[in-house]
């Protein structure tokens, strides 16, 4: 994959940038990318490095202040549009809570939306010992950017670290994790194995997907299998509350080396679907990548809750779109416009990927006695 | 010459307008209210301006009449409106400066407040209040006024209310075309929880739900300040659509049943007539019956569905624990038969209707709790411009 790639992977601020480089530098040349932030100096060393609001802020950052950013970044984002020729899908890496990633995060996503192209966004939430102004800062800005991209996915760090790790070795680790997930789109379209998954068809996957959870689990041995469906079924990451409600749509990458078996993928696949929804839209893709993975099975699972989307990226007739149709017994699809009556032509209301004005006896199948 | 103020709502079901005069000791009094049945607009959104602009021109009129009889003349030049819609959006935003002295002084409040007004909209949005919450000072938060204390980094967080331009905008151009300026845009939940809470219930807890016909908005007090706030798109207007959905009816036929047959409690079968009668929908068709059972089921469905979307909301940011008073329900949608007590248990706790018990004048309404949104906003004119005059007179008594 070169710059003529339709993906382009966005690292946002701080974090997001390191976290985009590290990725960059997994496939040398394959992956292009660009990091935005409001600090010039994090970007002295990077060629592919986009300064925003450099009138405003002088290069020196924003103090923590999201206003800034979105300041920043509104100014700024046209500076991008060099990137974007035949791109499709955008991939932004971000931490929340602080200034640019927020800020920059929402103005980039909806630069990006009007100009056609799908954005799936990975944003890490502060540290619960951050204090609650940041987590509430990051979640107000979370809500805005779920608006904007098309796919988002929100991890708080105290979930993608270990507790007992230092300090270092707890950002390096959320800083992996992070990357894990993200490197797997490119891993899909270098290194694909049986299953192919196309960054087409990633895009149509994500074009309407709302807010998602998503994890990564690696084993190797004669259990690994085992143990990746027992680490799936009890990870906080893929849960709620500790229960597992039923997804719209689910995106499994199994990457693993020169010896992953077929029944090795079946026995996950059919783990996932019958814990997150047998009627769930359902995308599987594996990566053989000797080099790698020998003797490891690595898992990334993907949980796409809704569509909080009008469905206008969709390709009518696609695989995709039928599937959805199946899968979605609430939602715009499934009952067709009639069933919105009065609000054939209003902007719909969405909740959890339910179209909210088609009526609640249909989408709760209740019974009439009439 | 006492200050007049007027405050108009563009519903999806009803157009409301209402004119306020400061009164002696400094009351508001509304001295006169109107509501005419809306058209051309969908979701609290215009759909067609010159429908809207129809519906403004007979509520003035109404108004102006009723002015007439009571031996007054005047013209309303200008009004503020009243703004809901699932366009509105709320988000938080915090202020931060450092304290200039060893102590917090009122240069530091006005400069954290200025930093707090930092969140720059879109070019799409308008802005329609900024309300304060509390300050923190260092790691101390929950401050309300933290003037004399020492520290060395003072933050105020506060929520900016904003709504998309251009339904604000079509509002404006409706307005114009019934030859009415539109002051300030302000937000229909906090207007009706201004002109319908008392302050025990602002500093124990409170939610305002203000129901209206194409969105429900929401504003939740603690402690003497704003909490939160939101709207969610689902209204009146979607139980009179699911009514005539499930019954193959006329949206009209729907709305009457809706007013005069429906409950949002499913009643027992015995009680009174079990069958509903409906109408042909024109004069060659025969009218028919159906199960109030079932009309009742669709309605409860919907509104249960619709109260438990908000406390959903309000539970992921902890607030339902803090509304010790309960909920005051405002707006068209509040009168709905049964609507108190299926939101008490959906939301399992004390609910009440809301008067707006901070003017005169509504007494003699029957649901002035339709009013709130406009009552609030004429607190806010009368609060905000008391030395302005908002209107041209020609003649009369009331303005002399």
């Amino acid at each position: 994959m070169s710059e003529q790639s339709t993906m382009l992977l966005l690292g946002v601020g701080g974090a997001g940038s390191a976290v985009a480089r590290r990725i960059a530098t997994s496939f040398p040349g394959s992956v292009p990318y660009r990091t935005i932030d409001t600090d010039a100096n994090a970007g002295a060393d990077d060629s592919n490095f986009i300064l925003i609001g450099g009138e405003r802020l002088s290069g020196r950052g924003t103090g923590g202040n999201i206003g800034n950013a979105r300041l920043a970044a509104e100014e700024s984002v046209e500076q991008l549009d060099g990137a974007l020729a035949n791109v499709r899908l955008a991939i932004i890496v971000t931490a929340l809570g602080g200034g640019t990633g927020g800020g920059a995060t929402l103005e980039i996503a909806r630069h990006l939306k009007k100009n056609g192209i799908s954005s799936v966004v990975f944003a890490t939430e502060p540290f619960s010992f951050e204090g609650p102004e940041r987590t509430k800062n990051a979640q107000t800005v979370a809500s805005i950017i779920e608006e904007e991209a098309s796919a988002s996915f929100f991890m708080p760090l105290d979930m993608l670290v270990d507790g007992e790790d230092n300090m270092v070795a707890a950002l390096d680790g959320a800083v992996n994790s992070l990357a894990a997930a993200v490197t797997l789109f490119w891993r899909l379209t270098e290194t694909p194995g049986y299953i192919r998954l196309d960054a087409e068809r990633l895009r149509l996957l994500f074009s309407q997907a709302g807010r998602g959870r998503f994890a990564t689990f690696t084993a190797s041995g004669n259990g690994r299998v085992d143990d990746i469906i027992s680490a799936i079924g009890s990870s906080p990451l893929l849960s709620k509350g500790g229960a597992h409600p039923s997804v719209r749509s689910i995106l499994c990458g199994i990457l693993a080396g020169e010896d992953l078996r077929l029944s090795e993928i079946g026995a996950i696949a059919g783990a996932i679907r019958s814990t997150f929804g047998e009627q769930a839209t359902f995308e599987l893709a594996t990566v053989n990548d000797e080099s790698t993975f020998a003797g490891k099975i690595s898992v990334v699972t993907m949980l796409l809750e809704g569509d909080g989307k009008s469905g206008a990226d969709e390709v009518p007739g696609s695989a995709i779109s039928s599937i959805k149709r199946k899968s979605r017994p609430g939602g715009v699809l499934a009952h067709g416009p009639q069933g919105r009556g009065r609000f054939n032509n209003s902007e719909p209301t969405v909740h959890n990927g339910e179209d909210l004005d088609i009526p609640t006896f249909i989408r709760r199948n209740i019974n009439l006695d009439f | 010459m006492s200050n007049i103020y007027a405050a108009l709502e563009i519903g999806t079901t009803r157009t409301v307008l209402a004119v306020g005069e400061a009164e002696t000791g400094g009351r508001l009094k509304v001295t006169s209210h109107a509501s005419i049945p809306s058209s051309g607009i969908r979701k609290s959104q215009i759909l067609n301006i010159t429908q809207a602009a129809t519906s403004i021109k007979s509520v003035l009129k109404e108004i102006e009449k009723h002015e007439a009889d009571g031996g007054h003349s005047l013209t309303i030049g200008n009004a503020f409106l009243v703004v809901s819609g699932q366009h509105v959006k709320i988000d938080s935003y915090q202020g931060s400066t450092p304290v200039a002295g060893a102590k917090v002084r009122d240069d530091d409040l006005v400069e954290a407040m200025r930093s707090s007004r930092g969140w720059t909209l879109p070019k799409d949005r308008e802005l329609l209040d900024i309300v304060d919450q509390t300050y923190t000072l260092d790691s101390l938060g929950g401050i309300a006024s933290p003037k004399g204390m020492s520290g060395r980094i003072l933050k105020l967080d506060t929520l900016h209310i904003h709504a998309d331009l251009n339904r604000i905008n079509d509002a404006k151009t409706a307005a114009s075309e019934a030859h009415l300026e539109i002051r300030e845009p302000l937000f229909a939940a906090t207007c009706a929880a201004d002109a319908v809470l008392t302050d025990h219930e602002r500093r124990n807890g409170a939610l305002v739900l203000d129901i209206g016909g194409g969105s429900t908005g929401y504003a939740a007090y603690a402690d003497g300040y704003l909490m939160h706030a939101g709207v969610l798109g689902v209204g009146g207007d979607h139980v009179t659509n699911d009514i005539a959905h499930a019954f193959q009816t006329t949206q009209a036929q729907a709305e009457e049943m809706k007013i005069k047959d429906a409950s949002a409690l499913i009643r027992l079968q015995s009680e009174g007539d079990a069958r509903v009668k409906v109408p042909g929908a024109s004069a060659l068709m025969e009218s028919r019956s159906i199960s109030r059972h079932a009309l009742d089921t669709v309605v409860n469905a919907r509104l249960r569905e619709q109260f438990s979307i908000i406390r959903e909301r309000l539970e992921e940011l902890d607030l339902m624990h803090r509304l010790h008073t309960g909920i005051v329900i405002t707006g068209g949608g509040a009168a709905m038969r049964g609507i108190d007590t299926l939101i008490q248990r959906e939301l399992g706790m004390p609910v009440h209707v809301g008067i707006p018990i901070h003017v005169d004048g509504l007494a003699e309404e029957r649901h002035p709790e339709s009013f709130a949104a406009v009552a609030g906003a004429l607190m806010y004119a009368h609060r905000n411009y008391e030395q302005k005059s908002l209107f041209q007179t020609i003649f009369g008594g009331l303005l002399k």
